[in-house]
């Protein structure tokens, strides 16, 4: 599993930091980290925070009954979580709207900025599937009173307006609204909502860890020649430039 | 699947609501829930459908859990964020129905009852919770308890709602509240939160729990707080350091650490760039973090903050309640220290100011008079006449005639200081009506009004010209000035006065001014010198006499007449009792007067010299050649040289 020698990696650079520049040689650079300790359960806590905050649910389940690691959260609650997220991707806006809020009302009477972004996808399914005169009617009943309310609002709500104003939406300069990335920016939004109100971290752990991988090599890279990780899914230890 | 139109239709949501069928209640409740949430206009637009909310909270008494869980989703949502909403919740007496709820047998509506009266409490309208009685307490502890997080949350919404008096404080700490509420500290970042308001509330101006808050579990509890101050929930942040604030404002003592203070000073301004709540909220707390504390002040200027405020000012149109907190934050940054008002007024922000005064929003036309009254301190602009101009003078003016009572006081003590200034261009304020108005507000019934009223008219006569001076008196005329003199509070009594002392300085013919009208302002002056218990009014009054004793013989004959009657009197006379007041102010000005009627080029000095010895003054003069105060020493030393001089001069 690579995750395992990411994590060792990161650990013993952190450890090594302090050294001046020098060649270590892929021997001595392994047998070092043989000795930094891992524990297994933190190991299995890790993917397990993955499996919850990203929400597979199934995979969660049988990696809890493989290894015994305890989820942090109840795994009920992924299921819909996950179905608000399923719709948002699909285009189902009114039909997330309405599980977000059986799930826990105060999550989008609280969210403001939420809560406009549903909406907002709302009227751009509506202009996708050329309901025009009915994403007019919904943009200025439930759409402009918030823009009264925000201006950053009114502003998004204007360019996504403009949707309706070109013939030909997947050339106009607002055209990237329509694009499936704007459903998965307004998915993961809404999913981060839930998890926020849940008290749970609404990123998983292992990313960042990635991210403190490359950076810590980075620093290292100006103090010593080591072998690298270049290929973060392998996790391989790379020779050590001379 | 949209709904079709005819379906939405309030009428037809009303009659469903009201339905004996379950299913179709569910229903109705479900798609008014999925309507109002996140939507303040429908919300308010189903409220002013008197009969919607009440019809929702008869469905609390369902026998259907799913029902009544729907019903109180509802309530939950017309109370959230909108007043009006928590209004008719309340008054359709949805309240002691969900709290019944919250002993429900199952779990979920318990849930969704205290999400709902969490939401309640969180608003200002919701009733006061008695602590005091003890079957409450015991419901209070059972929730903090309790291993749901809406009930434990509930739980401290309703101590940060309710416990506002030390009594309270002190009845909440001797049932452990504070331990089980720094408990919850452990807990989800929720209940992390919740508890963090709680704290706050319960530690606020209470310097017992405030230090065993400090202390608990050897100052762990404090560190946790400190480290949720990092915490990486703005939320989190600002409410960590609110309650970290309201423990300092209790006891400075434990927070001896500049560096947490200016961490502090940091993480506030931070706060301003989150967009939401807590970007609105983190102004306030800033606010209150500095007010008044000069050292503080200091270091949230070394921490850019007036650059980094005003920044914000310069976007987009900022929501109400951003306007205001960041006007209060630089009206207390700005209070005390001159580099602050400097900076401020170098970025520009005056025009900004200024135009806030125009707002829709009263709070923000409060503090921005707040503001402009801490810059318009700084004499080195006032004598540039920075702020007497079209820009500031029109919408001060304007805002004396503000519906709002808190809005007239906040303007008049605005202009109490614009209104002291040192070039010719006092006069631009007369042309303006603005004179007109603050005679209309000295005649107020409010007495915070008629003091800011009268002090801005003392302020602004203040070395003004005599021609302006004639007109503010005229304006004002001798019979509201007398009343003025005559108030019933004091404070006013010594604006007015100091009024006067003001009028009647400078050249002669000012003093003629005091003589108008049988010369009913000097007696009713000398009236209150002879009965006021009050120092403050002694003081002016008695420097009225001094600045009219400097005047002609008519003046000062005047003067000696009132000071030491003729024909005499059951009281012994008043020059004697003041001359022995304890006040060092009020023995200097007595002095002055004595040094001003006796001053020796004029004819009739040597007459009222005469008079005042036999009266008793120098005897008691010359045993304070020695007083404590400097100032009385000095002006008894010109006085008896004075006086010394004419004796030489007679033999």
């Amino acid at each position: 599993m690579s995750i395992f020698w990411v994590v060792r990696q990161l650990a013993y650079i952190q450890e090594s930091m302090a050294t001046s520049k020098k060649v270590i040689t892929k021997e001595e650079w392994e047998r070092k980290l043989n000795d930094v300790k891992i524990r297994k359960e933190d190991m299995n806590k890790l993917v397990m925070n993955f499996l919850v905050t990203e929400g597979y649910v199934d995979a969660a389940e049988k990696f809890r009954s493989e290894s015994g690691t305890e989820p942090d959260i109840d795994l009920a609650t992924i299921t819909d979580r996950m179905a608000v997220k399923k719709a948002v991707q699909c285009g189902n806006v009114e039909d997330a709207i309405e599980k977000v809020n059986d799930l826990n009302p105060e999550i989008l009477d609280t969210n403001p900025q939420l809560f406009f972004h549903l909406q907002q996808q709302r009227l751009i399914e509506l202009i996708r599937n050329g309901k025009i005169e009915e994403a007019l009617e919904f943009a200025q009943e439930e759409l402009a009173p918030r823009g009264e309310e925000n201006q950053s609002f009114l502003e998004e709500l204007e360019r996504t307006v403009a949707l309706l104003a070109f013939e030909d939406v997947s050339n106009c300069p607002v055209g990237e609204l329509l694009d499936i990335s704007q459903r998965l920016k307004t998915a993961s939004e809404v999913n981060a909502a839930i998890l926020t109100s849940q008290s749970h971290e609404k990123d998983p752990k292992l990313p960042s860890l990635l991210k403190m991988l490359i950076w810590a090599q980075n620093q290292l890279d100006e103090k010593a020649s080591y072998p690298r990780i270049n290929d973060l899914s392998s996790a391989k230890l790379e020779d050590p430039a001379i | 699947m949209p709904t079709s139109a005819t379906n939405n239709r309030p009428e037809d949501l009303i009659l469903r609501l009201s339905s004996p069928e379950n299913q179709t209640k569910f229903k109705a409740l479900r798609e008014l829930k999925n309507q109002i949430i996140g939507n303040r206009t429908k919300k308010l637009t189903y409220v002013k459908f008197g009969v919607v909310v009440p019809a929702v909270v008869n469905s609390l008494s369902s026998s259907d859990s799913s029902v009544i869980i729907q019903a109180s989703a509802v309530i939950g949502s017309f109370a959230c964020g909108v007043d009006a909403g928590v209004k008719a919740v309340l008054d359709a007496g949805a309240f002691s129905l969900l709290l019944g709820l919250v002993s429900h047998s199952d779990a979920k509506v318990v849930d969704a009852a205290a999400r709902s009266l969490k939401i309640i409490y969180q608003s200002k309208l919701a009733p006061k919770y008695d602590f005091l009685s003890k079957e409450n307490m015991g419901f209070l502890i059972s929730l903090l308890d309790s291993e749901s997080e809406n009930l434990t949350g509930l739980g401290a919404t309703i101590i940060t709602h309710s416990c506002q008096i030390i009594a309270e404080q002190k009845v909440l700490y001797e049932a452990g509240i504070l331990k089980k509420l720094l408990d919850l500290l452990q807990g989800s970042l929720s209940q992390r939160d919740a508890s963090l308001e709680a704290l706050a509330a319960v530690s606020r101006n209470n310097p017992d729990v405030s230090s065993e808050f400090s202390e608990a579990n050897d100052g762990r509890a404090f560190r946790v707080v400190c480290e949720l101050m990092k915490d990486k929930h703005p939320r989190t942040r600002l409410l960590a350091s609110m309650c970290l604030i309201a423990l300092w404002n209790t006891s400075p003592c434990h927070l001896q650490d500049v560096g947490l203070r200016s961490k502090l000073i940091h993480i506030l301004v931070e706060l301003l760039d989150d967009p939401g709540q807590v970007g609105d909220e983190a102004p306030f707390a800033l606010s209150s973090l500095i007010a008044g504390k000069e050292d503080l002040q200091k270091l949230a200027f070394e921490a850019d903050v007036i650059d980094k405020m005003s920044k914000h000012l310069k976007k987009d149109p900022l929501p109400a309640k951003r306007l205001q907190g960041i006007f209060l934050a630089l009206a207390d940054v700005c209070s005390k220290l001159e580099v602050c008002r400097a900076n401020l007024l170098s970025l520009e922000v005056l025009k900004l100011v200024a135009e806030a005064l125009n707002h829709d929003c009263s709070e923000v036309r409060i503090a921005a008079c707040m503001c402009l009254r801490s810059v318009s301190r700084s004499v080195k602009n006032l004598s540039a006449g920075m702020f007497m101009n079209d820009l500031i003078v029109i919408p001060l003016i304007k805002l004396l005639n503000d519906a709002s009572t808190a809005v007239q006081i906040a303007a008049l003590s605005a202009l109490c200081n614009v209104v002291v200034e040192f070039t010719t261009r006092k006069s631009i304020f007369l042309q303006y009506g603005g004179v007109k108005q603050l005679v209309h507000l000295s005649t107020s019934m409010d007495s915070t009004v008629r003091l800011n009223a009268v002090r801005a008219l003392k302020n602004l006569i203040f070395l003004a010209e005599k021609q302006l001076k004639g007109e503010i008196f005229l304006e004002l005329s001798p019979a509201t000035l007398w009343s003025l003199i005559c108030d019933h509070e004091s404070s006013v009594q010594e604006q007015a006065i100091c009024f006067v002392r003001n009028l009647v300085d400078g050249c002669v013919d000012s003093i003629e001014y005091i003589f108008t009208e049988e010369a009913i302002i000097l007696h009713a002056i000398v009236r209150l010198l002879r009965n006021t218990s009050s120092p403050e009014v002694c003081i002016q009054g008695m420097y009225v006499l001094a600045n009219v004793a400097t005047g002609n013989e008519f003046h000062k004959e005047a003067v000696l007449q009132q000071l030491l009657p003729p024909g005499g009197s059951d009281d012994p006379f008043v020059l004697i009792k003041l001359l022995q007041s304890n006040d060092n102010r009020l023995r200097t000005a007595t002095v002055w007067t004595v040094v001003n009627l006796t001053f020796p080029s004029s004819p009739g000095a040597y007459g009222r010299l005469v008079k005042l010895r036999n009266a008793g003054v120098y005897t008691l003069i010359k045993n304070m050649a020695n007083d404590s105060c400097l100032d009385v020493k000095l002006r008894v030393k010109t006085a008896w040289l004075q006086s010394v001089a004419f004796c030489d001069n007679s033999t």
